[in-house]
């Protein structure tokens, strides 16, 4: 190698940022760091207090697992659309849609054939949820709609919807495999939960493997150089958007499952819990950053901050304050993160 | 002499009634260096839009190594290995450096021969190489690092490593050293003779007379989308050139 | 930085210690109340109750609930409830259907159940049959009571002649139902009395208000209406004010959150029924402990409910009727 006098390095040299490795580490790992010390910390309270376990105890990580099931699907499909710079706001009502769909199909199917109805239920909520999604895509990456409106739009027509498939109220279905499929467990583990790990590692591989997780970085990290390099930006953001309702949708379904009924308010209280899970797993969402994994462990700590401030009876006002606390925290965090990793550039 | 790897034949671009290019003709060989020169509004971008396929001319012909050509878009005229630099490099600064060398064109392998998979191992190899060939030395461990991370002299470096990765056999530059401080504007002027050197042929746009006299072989100037001139460094002056922009 | 996580820790730790549960707690007698929110004066008034009687017996009160009237909110709170294995569970169920199978699961666990306020199927318990049938006990205000003392009451204040009807929120909601079937009831002791045609309101105030205007454009002898819940009453009563008949027509409530004082006060509202939910609270806790201790329990048990006037609104025996915020 010639001396580096010559190069372009040696200007590059001082422009390494001011900071404490140990420091760096601990902005990148606290989600999964700040978990570990809630599950500690319930613990010991519930040894303390009640002298029982708190994590060995095989009920409360089902319950906590499928807490954290529902509002994260919805995240998942967040976590694409926040990295690649959008917010999707329709999912909650998209999820309570595809639940009432279902429900609504199979109660007129079941009689006939119990397995043709979970099929057919299956099949409904998923193109009720995929429309949406397909409408958002359009509107945004198309005809140029910001996306916070547009979702918003299609925030307010899933929810009319859904109540008007409704009728206002719930829809119950009485089909015993459906029943399996919210209730049963394989090899101990409830089917909801499976179903979310599938799509967790569906969803990580295409984030972190694929070109098209690449584009999606890309897109928000830099929308014209995207462009620039002849990805179609375009269709892509479409794809995002269908992505996010897919998979509400299958938050839908799950729901219907488990509850035996569909429910157009189903996904309402799960919509914040989801963008805040995005964010606490480190996502910015000003875009270009977030992993499927943070997402995961932000959905676990909501789903054990909650749980636990439950089952070592806080009081409940207590609950809202704790989850305010941590998402605060969690987007000082990522501010402090950048100026630290040098969002500035300095010129040598 | 060989055949010029660019031919622009009385090349005119309208917009509505505008006239952004009139007539404008030169030819550039490989290893040639070209500045173009001239005021605001002047048609130096449109000129450049109109080789690498942004624009098509109204009228006129482009002859790329000899054969008549007309893009329909960026994409086309990449293909034939032409890259444009843009002023804003057009780099996504949360990916490493191997990421946006390969942005839009990651390799990709089978996972078990059935998962799709980006072939991250070939990208960071290959982003070394080409920063290897062009002799810029970045750190390996920013190699990795997002590419905000790295100095504005480094960035231009990586944009234009991706350009030559690609097999850019025209680059064409707009305003290559104008947001950076005088001693990386130097390093780009050392990046522009090595390339020069590796048989590239250079368009660039610049304000900067300093540049322009450093570095180019010829120099184009425009003035309201006509050609008003065009000089070899040592035969010309930098007074004769501002004067050639302005007029009179 | 460090000071970040200090401060989180910190926070964390200090919201978990405040309100410091009674780790000694008594013997095995721990009785969860779950609410349909947390957020409502109805429910805090029926936690007030619910401490007065697990107090008096002995027992801790675990009170958990969502901020939103929703399953998907109560459920995960149900779940970790279910957890800690209290002696019964007291809930308000947020949908008839929906909170089945989440109950059947604490059922299944030897946790009895107790609903309160509202109820899962068919609100009868322990007559072999529906899917929720399993619950012991569904503790509620007795609505079909509470509509006849607000017609006695509204009958009275009108002097026993005139035109009257009631103002609901819409078809098919079993309480306020029953509150319509109530009233209808009292009614019928009043021949001189004239019950027009239900108005639904689908809960909106607004239409509420425009309804009363319009049935007194073809009533001039409009004398009274009921409300059957809050927003129907605010309703009307607002209608009425519009029409500028305060006092001429009377307007009946249901429910007595903190604002219906003013509302009583200023004349704008001239009854109020008053739920007693604080009582729900006591005897559901009482029901449970009498199911802990292996006492048999009655499958229903109806509450009461209290008349208000301005002119008896600042009796401290009536006062203390008022939900509590």
């Amino acid at each position: 190698m010639p001396p580096s006098t010559s190069t372009i390095a040696a200007t590059g040299a001082d422009t390494e940022p001011r900071r404490h490795p140990a420091l760096a580490f601990l902005m990148a790992a606290w989600p999964w760091l700040f978990l570990v010390l809630l599950l500690a910390f319930f613990e010991l309270w519930a040894r303390a207090a009640f002298s029982t376990s708190f994590l060995l105890n095989p009920y409360n990580l089902k319950s906590i697992a499928l807490f954290a099931a529902l509002p994260l699907l919805l995240g998942l499909g967040q976590t694409f659309v926040i990295i690649a710079g959008g917010i999707d706001l329709s999912v909650g009502f998209v999820m309570g849609l595809a639940a009432v769909v279902m429900a609504r199909a199979m109660q007129v199917l079941t009689p006939v054939d119990p397995a043709l109805a979970l099929a057919a239920g299956l099949i409904a909520a998923f193109a009720a949820g995929i429309v949406p999604g397909l409408i958002n895509g359009t509107l945004i990456s198309r005809l140029g709609v910001p996306a916070f409106i547009g979702t918003l739009g299609m925030y307010g027509v899933a929810r009319g919807v859904g109540f008007l498939s409704a009728g206002g109220t719930t829809v119950p279905v009485n089909n015993p495999l459906l029943f399996v499929m919210g209730n049963g467990t394989v090899l101990g583990i409830p089917i909801p939960v499976l179903v979310t790990v599938l799509v967790v590692l569906g969803m990580h591989w295409t984030l972190g493997q694929t070109r098209f997780g690449q584009y999606t970085y890309a897109i928000g990290g830099n929308r014209t150089a995207a462009i620039r390099a002849g990805i179609n930006v375009r269709r892509h953001t479409l794809y995002l958007y269908m992505i996010s309702s897919a998979c509400a949708a299958v938050a839908g379904m799950l729901y219907t499952a488990r509850f035996s009924a569909g429910a157009a308010q189903a996904g309402e209280p799960l919509l914040l819990d989801s963008i805040a899970a995005v964010v606490i797993g480190g996502a910015s969402l000003f875009g270009g950053s977030g992993t499927i994994a943070g997402t995961v462990i932000g959905a676990l700590i909501i789903a054990v901050i909650q749980y636990g401030l439950v089952f070592i009876n806080v009081e409940p006002f207590w609950q809202f304050v704790a989850v305010g606390i941590v998402i605060i925290v969690s987007v000082l965090i990522d501010q402090s993160r950048h100026r630290l990793t040098g969002e500035k550039k300095e010129e040598g | 002499m060989a055949q010029p790897i660019l031919r622009c034949v009385e090349v005119s671009k309208r917009f509505g009634g505008v006239h952004a290019l009139e007539r404008v003709s030169f030819e550039l060989h490989r290893g040639e260096v070209l500045a173009l020169a001239g005021d605001n509004g002047a048609g130096k971008s449109t000129l450049i839009k109109t080789i690498s396929g942004v624009h098509q001319p109204d009228e006129g012909e482009i002859l790329y190594d000899g054969e008549p050509v007309r893009f329909a878009n960026p994409r086309a005229a990449r293909e034939r290995g032409i890259e444009t630099i843009y002023q804003d490099l057009a780099l996504a600064d949360n990916l490493d450096v191997g990421e946006n060398v390969f942005l839009g064109r990651e390799p990709e392998t089978r996972f078990l021969g059935l998962l799709p998979r980006l072939d991250r191992a070939a990208m960071r190899r290959a982003a070394h190489e080409v920063l290897e060939t062009l002799d810029i030395d970045i750190p390996a461990r920013k190699l990795n690092q997002p590419v905000r991370n790295l100095s504005g002299g480094q960035r231009q470096a990586v944009a234009i490593g991706r350009a030559i990765y690609w097999k850019a056999e025209l680059l064409i530059m707009d305003e290559p050293t104008a947001a950076l401080g005088v001693p990386e504007q130097r390093k780009v002027r050392e990046l522009i003779q090595r390339l020069k050197r590796q048989n590239v042929a250079i368009i660039f746009i610049s304000h900067n007379l300093q540049d322009i006299f450093a570095v180019a072989d010829r120099i184009l100037v425009l003035r309201r989308g006509i050609k008003a001139g065009e000089r070899r460094p040592h035969e010309t002056s930098g007074d004769e050139i501002v004067k050639l922009m302005v007029g009179g | 930085m460090k000071r970040l996580v200090a401060a989180l820790l910190g926070a964390v730790a200090a919201l978990a210690v405040s309100p410091a549960p009674e780790a000694k707690a008594q013997g095995s007698c721990t009785i969860a109340l779950i609410p349909g929110l947390t957020t409502d004066a109805f429910y805090i008034t029926m936690r007030k109750g619910a401490e007065m009687a697990a107090k008096a017996v002995g027992c801790q009160l675990l009170f958990q609930g969502g901020p939103e009237f929703n399953p998907t909110v109560q459920v995960p709170v149900l779940q970790a409830v279910i957890a800690r294995k209290p002696g019964a569970i007291l809930i308000a169920p947020t949908d008839k259907q929906q909170l089945i199978a989440p109950l059947k699961q604490a059922h299944d666990a030897g946790i009895p159940v107790i609903t309160v306020d509202t109820f899962i199927d068919d609100g009868k318990y322990q007559d072999g049959q529906g899917n929720g049938d399993f619950p012991l006990a569904y503790i509620a205000t007795d609505n079909v009571m509470g509509g006849y003392m607000a017609g006695e009451a509204l009958a009275k204040a009108i002097g026993e002649k005139g035109k009257v009807y009631v103002s609901n929120v819409k078809p098919g909601i079993s309480t306020t139902d029953q509150r319509e079937e109530g009233f209808k009831l009292a009614m019928k002791n009043h021949p001189g009395i004239t019950v027009l045609e239900t108005q639904f309101n689908e809960d909106d105030a607004n239409k509420a208000a425009a309804q009363v205007q319009a049935v007194y454009a073809r009533n001039p002898d409009l004398a009274g209406v009921f409300g059957a819940n809050l927003f129907s009453a605010i309703g009307a009563a607002d209608g009425v004010k519009a029409l500028g008949k305060t006092g001429q027509i009377r307007v009946v409530a249901f429910d007595a959150p903190s604002r219906i004082v003013g509302d009583l006060k200023s004349g704008v509202i001239d009854m109020a029924v008053a739920q007693h939910p604080a009582e729900i609270g006591y005897y559901g806790v009482m029901t449970a402990f009498a199911v802990i201790n292996g006492q048999s329990v009655p499958p229903h048990i109806g509450t009461g409910s209290t008349i208000m006037t301005k002119a008896n609104i600042d009796d401290p025996a009536i006062a203390k009727f008022v939900y509590s915020d």
